[in-house]
């Protein structure tokens, strides 16, 4: 028995999906990954097709479609080769901050246009001295009349080049408790005193427009303000489990890909002779890496279907979380191996595949952080 | 503390053991076993970090990275300083030192840089085919040239689908010379190299190998695809399709007998490579200390927590144990009793360390190590194109196998 009930019109999404993919994003994959960005048309393209914030209320110009579209749009975007195009990103973690803690005023100005594809999110948190640590970030913000004034430095943030609007994490040095302290904001690009920062270079991710972003005296009306005064914390806590869920999403199906992939390069190829999945070692390790893969994929599947019924799973969101992205970086690396040179050539997609699976055990709270949550949901 | 100055003695110090003797005290002393450099190994240690601390510039070493170039200003530098060739004898431009202090240097290199390193170190990759194997004339030629920094060199052997006892590159007897026709694949620093060495199948009827010297642009010797590299980027490598005509003087070794010599370079790079893992290693976990001693979250070094103490130590166990099990096997070479079963067990021991080592460093260096500035994701990468370089760990441990149970499969 499937443990996710795809239904026909999901499977229709599925099969459209793959079909732009395969027309619109493949091709570009390698190009995109040297110039080291999308081309924004893609995300407009995206938001026209309808494979955008689905879960959008129809009165915001959405499908009010069930998560598992979006399921479905982060598994097929694994099989793109590229990185760039951080649709999940965008629909399943910034989006639904402005969906479920913006005003009615916000939501109307803001959600069709991130269902458009016209607007671009980005989610600000990390700072260069408050990375696992987030609680004490220092990136200010100062209420001054109808406004608030925001000061300070957010790093690593993806889709910072590309991003219209920006949701970011700022503390009220007034309020002492650094856990009360935190307010979430949304900030427009263009703004006087938000500045982007450059591109930064990484080992893997290429495509992906990660930055910096720059605050200074940056001036945003108080309405600008997500939820009650004092609840960004509880805010990020609650979001962040969906946050866990749609990397351990993006790790299965990386890992599923890669062992496809690597399965296919030893049937076909010959080292010493012989075709490579000959080889009894290879058999073994073969099959060890796609028993690891079921177990990740049935453990995701599960937590989706819980996820989907409302049900608190922030212990098991946080051990899939680490579980998987290191999964998916021991099968990329022993796909590696398996390649032999070969592997060490970025001609074959398991270079790449390995540098970008890499970064998982660190983004979205590193997976140190994952067991301490954990450890401390456990009671222990 | 920053990564720049830290001394070998910090981290390197099970080489550097307070007592110089082992035993019981009184007359009873067991000195059959000596754990320590001596004092000449331990200058050229120094030497060698001291150099690759001045010349290996971190932005220079990023750059090079990214243009996937090798550091010819910087080779040539070392080369003058005399740190290419150390274990060539003297007569042919070397400083007549074993294959040990060789490995101590590249491991130095490796240490401060694991791209600058292995480029380095790779820069006369063959040439042990020819300081065993070659004529007195020979080594004068080619030796000089490599440790003087006048030329590079390379050793094509491995072909796509490659299987160690047939090549489909052969080299027919011709007009009282040879013609070498085939292509080879994985071909390092082949569009830079002088020295370019051949191994062909000698006949049409699988009948040995035979290594031939091209040396220079020669005419029908074409390299072509350059490929883009995961890691050891400063290395490039090439495919090169051969239809050349060589003089017999040309040949090295006796014909046929390059599948011999292929095996005993293997030994050669076997320890290299491991002196590049080793250094790899460390090089990370001198940088992983030096960040959770500097990196602070949650109110303290993140260096006080548990579990990245704990780690620091599983790092430092895995580096001294890859070291150990590297100096011994290169020992044992320059003793004159090769230890095959350690000579296995040095590239594998190396590399996993070296990708154990550089895969934690990254995780402690969090998004940092993930950026290219951070330094650390490059060692990483490189570890990860060492351990896939020349030949896989599965071979390595199949030749073992046959060692220790003296049966072949």
């Amino acid at each position: 028995m499937e443990i996710l009930k795809y239904s026909e019109e999901h499977r229709k999404f599925r099969e459209k999906l793959r079909g732009f993919f395969d027309k619109e994003v493949i091709p570009h994959a390698d190009e995109w990954e040297r110039s080291g960005m999308v081309p924004r048309s893609l995300w407009r393209r995206m938001g026209e097709e309808g494979f955008l914030c689905m879960h959008v209320g129809r009165e915001y110009g959405g499908a009010g479609a069930d998560f598992l579209y979006s399921v479905i749009v982060t598994e097929e975007l694994a099989r793109t080769r590229q990185t760039g195009l951080a649709a999940p990103l965008h629909s399943d973690v910034v989006v639904p901050y402005i969906g479920s803690f913006g005003s009615e005023e916000l939501k109307r100005k803001y959600l069709p246009g991130c269902v458009s594809g016209k607007i671009v999110t980005a989610i600000a948190m990390t700072e260069p001295d408050a990375g696992s640590d987030l609680a004490s970030m220092r990136t200010s913000a100062v209420q001054d009349g109808d406004s608030v004034v925001l000061n300070g430095e957010k790093i690593f943030i993806s889709n910072g080049i590309h991003c219209d609007l920006l949701v970011i994490a700022a503390r009220d040095a007034a309020v002492e408790d650094p856990y009360h302290g935190i307010d979430l904001y949304l900030v427009e690009a263009g703004t006087a005193g938000f500045e982007k920062g450059k591109r930064l270079s990484k080992m893997g991710w290429h495509s992906q427009d990660t930055a910096e972003l720059l605050f200074r005296d940056c001036r945003i009306p108080t309405t600008n303000r997500l939820g009650s005064k004092g609840d960004g914390f509880l805010m990020l806590m609650e979001k962040l489990q969906q946050e866990r869920l749609m990397c351990s999403i993006i790790a299965v199906a990386a890992a599923e890909n890669i062992l496809s992939t690597t399965m296919a390069f030893c049937r076909e190829k010959r080292d010493f002779g012989r075709v490579i999945s000959r080889s009894q070692e290879v058999q073994f390790r073969l099959v060890e890496m796609a028993t690891e893969v079921r177990l990740g994929r049935t453990f995701v599947d599960k937590l989706i279907a819980d996820h989907m019924e409302g049900k608190a799973i922030v212990v098991e969101a946080s051990m899939a979380k680490y579980w998987t992205t290191d999964m998916v970086m021991k099968v990329a690396d022993r796909s590696l191996e398996l390649h032999g040179n070969c592997g060490c050539c970025e001609e074959y997609p398991v270079a790449r595949a390995w540098r970008d699976a890499r970064v998982m055990s660190i983004f979205a709270g590193t997976n140190e952080i994952m067991k301490g949550i954990a450890a401390k949901f456990m009671g222990l | 503390m920053c990564a720049a100055s830290l001394s070998l003695e910090d981290t390197g110090s099970i080489w550097h053991p307070s007592h110089h003797e082992f035993g019981c005290g009184g007359d009873f002393r067991i000195q059959t076993m000596d754990f320590n450099l001596s004092r000449e190994q331990t200058d050229i240690q120094k030497a060698a970090q001291e150099f690759a601390r001045g010349e290996f510039n971190p932005e220079l070493v990023l750059e090079y990275d990214r243009k996937q170039e090798f550091p010819l200003p910087v080779w040539k530098k070392a080369c003058e300083l005399g740190f290419a060739g150390l274990h060539y004898p003297e007569e042919y431009g070397g400083q007549g030192l074993g294959i040990l202090e060789n490995a101590l240097v590249a491991e130095s290199f490796c240490r401060q840089d694991s791209g600058m390193g292995c480029a380095l170190a790779l820069s006369d990759f063959g040439s042990e085919i020819i300081l065993q194997n070659g004529t007195g004339n020979q080594k004068k030629k080619i030796l000089e040239s490599l440790a003087a920094g006048k030329g590079l060199m390379t050793l094509a052997w491995m072909e796509e689908g490659y299987s160690p006892r047939t090549f489909s590159t052969t080299a027919k007897r011709r007009d009282g010379g040879f013609l070498i026709e085939g292509r080879k694949s994985y071909v390092p620093l082949a569009e830079l190299s002088r020295f370019f060495l051949v191994l062909c199948q000698a006949g049409d009827e699988e009948e040995g190998q035979t290594a031939l010297l091209l040396v220079g642009d020669i005419q029908g010797k074409d390299v072509s695809v350059r490929r883009e590299k995961l890691g050891m980027r400063m290395v490039p490598m090439n495919d090169v399709s051969f239809s050349v005509q060589v003089p017999a003087e040309n040949l090295i070794c006796g014909e046929r007998e390059g599948g011999q010599a292929l095996e005993s370079f293997l030994n050669a790079i076997r320890i290299e490579c491991g002196a590049m893992g080793v250094g790899i290693a460390q090089g990370a976990l001198d940088r992983a200390i030096e960040y959770s001693k500097r990196r602070e979250q949650f109110g303290r070094p993140i260096g006080a927590f548990e579990v990245i103490r704990n780690r620091l130590s599983d790092m430092f166990m895995s580096v001294v144990m890859a070291r150990h099990i590297l100096y011994h096997a290169a020992l044992s070479m320059d003793q004159g009793k090769p230890e095959q079963r350690l000579i296995l067990m040095t590239k594998r021991a190396a590399c996993r360390a070296a990708l154990d080592v550089a895969d934690s460093a990254l995780q402690i260096h969090g998004g940092y190590g993930y950026m290219t500035e951070g330094q650390i994701e490059h060692f990483y990468r490189d570890a990860k194109a060492l351990d896939l370089f020349t030949e896989s760990g599965s071979r390595q441990r199949s030749l073992l196998a046959e060692e220790i149970t003296s049966w072949r499969s």
